[in-house]
């Protein structure tokens, strides 16, 4: 249990809850608090009785609350109006409803990721509480972040189903709240397409994280649980291979490129932005496979260094991002293989960096390595 | 009356068009009253919008007007919902 300090055993349901109750009265925190905070998810105020640790243990917890989310789900009732009716909150029971259920646990997922792995708390950083509306508006296509909140259509069964059924779908909402809480990267053209990315990036590590898998072990694909059954295809988009996640006569054909070459001048979708962010996520995808192990470690972090750094332009284009990112990654740590990975990668997806790198030296006059 | 909708944006980035001619059916007074209040209630320019939020164009008889969720009318919602014939 000790091998993993920094993934609490929070959405590890293989840990049984005898386990749980004796490492949340071990004496160290690194141990005793992602314990506490798993079984106070399952059941608040019963599990805090039933420790009755009173003194050091007690301000411990009270130390650890603003470590805890502060969750709400609303019913829409298949309207289109904001927030409905209160459905489960924190701390609450399971609802019968499975998509509260879910929606409850997405933003569970997405809010330890944030916190255990970029001590980020909550989407603004400062505790936000986080709600959600589910059953919003009639076999509704779609799921969004309206700035405030998070909204879920129940999919109309045909093309899509319930979009609370994907956390990386739910982790791309979210993150688009982060974005706008840091980098405020405006929704058009190049800039929109790093907003997209930035929250399929991080929807991707989110499940990644809940899942506890390597890079290696990781499908990289966003939306693969919201596609309705009979839909030719796996996902809506493909990290490791843009443009390859569906081809279906009621769908059409994934348009996502992987690289520069294949970037699209639209007007359509404000200028593309869910077409485009094939590029800088394929990026992702290279400088974490490079690295390997979990996603959310280094890559992840010099992507949320650069995202939340303060540095990045509102307006930023993907050469400005690239040039972020390996500034991030050598603030971070230094000339090395991190360093290395990010300017390798947006070399292969097509992005030039060259101009982009205060400190490197390049020794040997040929800043980037051949392609592959 | 040609009543054209069109649907860009949302999580999945895809776009979708579809047309509703109002000549010789029954429900012709209905759907013009529906899109004249729709056009009445949209905008001029593609309002901003939000992330992943979809965005609508009406055009009727060749005046365009733009809307996007989750501000929708009453009105806009079930002209959307009617001529996409999918739910908004």
């Amino acid at each position: 249990m000790t091998n993993a300090p920094d993934r609490p055993a929070v959405f590890c349901p293989i840990v049984p809850p005898h386990l749980l109750e004796s490492l949340a009265r071990h004496e160290d925190p690194e141990i005793h608090l992602p314990a506490r905070y798993t079984l106070e998810l399952d059941a608040s105020h019963r599990t805090r009785r039933r420790l009755g640790a009173p003194g050091a243990a007690e301000s411990a917890v009270a130390e650890a609350a603003g470590d805890r989310p502060d969750r709400t789900i609303y019913d829409a009732g298949h309207q289109q109006t904001l927030p409905g009716t209160e459905a489960r909150a924190e701390g609450a029971r399971p609802s019968k409803d499975q998509p509260v259920n879910h929606a409850y646990d997405g933003l569970g997922a997405t809010f330890e990721l944030y916190l255990k792995a970029y001590r980020r708390h909550s989407i603004d950083g400062r505790g936000l509480p986080l709600n959600a509306s589910v059953h919003y508006g009639q076999g509704y296509n779609n799921a969004f972040w309206d700035g405030k909140q998070m909204v879920f259509g129940d999919g109309d069964g045909r093309i899509f189903q319930d979009f609370t059924g994907s956390i990386d779908v739910i982790g791309h909402e979210l993150t688009h709240g982060v974005t706008q809480y840091s980098a405020k990267l405006e929704y058009f053209g190049q800039s929109g397409a790093l907003n997209e990315s930035v929250s399929d990036v991080f929807g991707s590590i989110i499940k990644q994280h809940a899942l506890g898998q390597t890079v290696d072990q990781a499908d990289w694909l966003i939306g693969a649980d919201v596609l309705a059954p009979g839909i030719h295809g796996t996902a809506l988009r493909s990290m490791k291979a843009p443009g390859t996640a569906y081809d279906d006569p009621a769908l059409g054909k994934d348009p996502q490129p992987a690289t520069m070459d294949g970037y699209v001048t639209t007007s359509q979708d404000n200028g593309g932005v869910h077409i485009n962010s094939g590029i800088p996520n394929h990026a992702f995808y290279l400088v974490a496979t490079a690295l390997g192990g979990h996603s959310w470690e280094r890559a992840g972090r010099i992507w949320y260094d650069t995202l939340t750094g303060g540095q990045l332009a509102s307006d930023a284009d993907f050469a400005a991002f690239a040039r972020a990112t390996a500034a991030a990654a050598h603030t971070r740590y230094g000339d090395g293989e991190e360093h290395q990975a990010v300017l390798k990668a947006w070399s292969q997806v097509g992005v030039a960096v060259s101009a982009a790198v205060p400190r490197q030296t390049a020794p040997e006059g040929a800043p980037f390595p051949a392609q592959g | 009356m040609r009543i054209v909708v069109t649907r860009t944006g949302g999580f999945a980035g895809i776009t979708r068009r579809a047309e509703l001619d109002t000549t010789g059916r029954p429900d012709a007074a209905r759907l013009r009253s529906l899109a004249l209040a729709a056009l009445s209630d949209a905008w001029p320019d593609r309002p901003a919008g939000v992330p992943d939020g979809f965005s609508y164009e009406l055009d009727v008889d060749g005046v365009t007007a733009y809307c996007a969720d989750p501000e929708l009318s009453p009105s806009q919602q079930e002209l959307v919902s009617k001529v996409l014939g999918e739910g908004a």
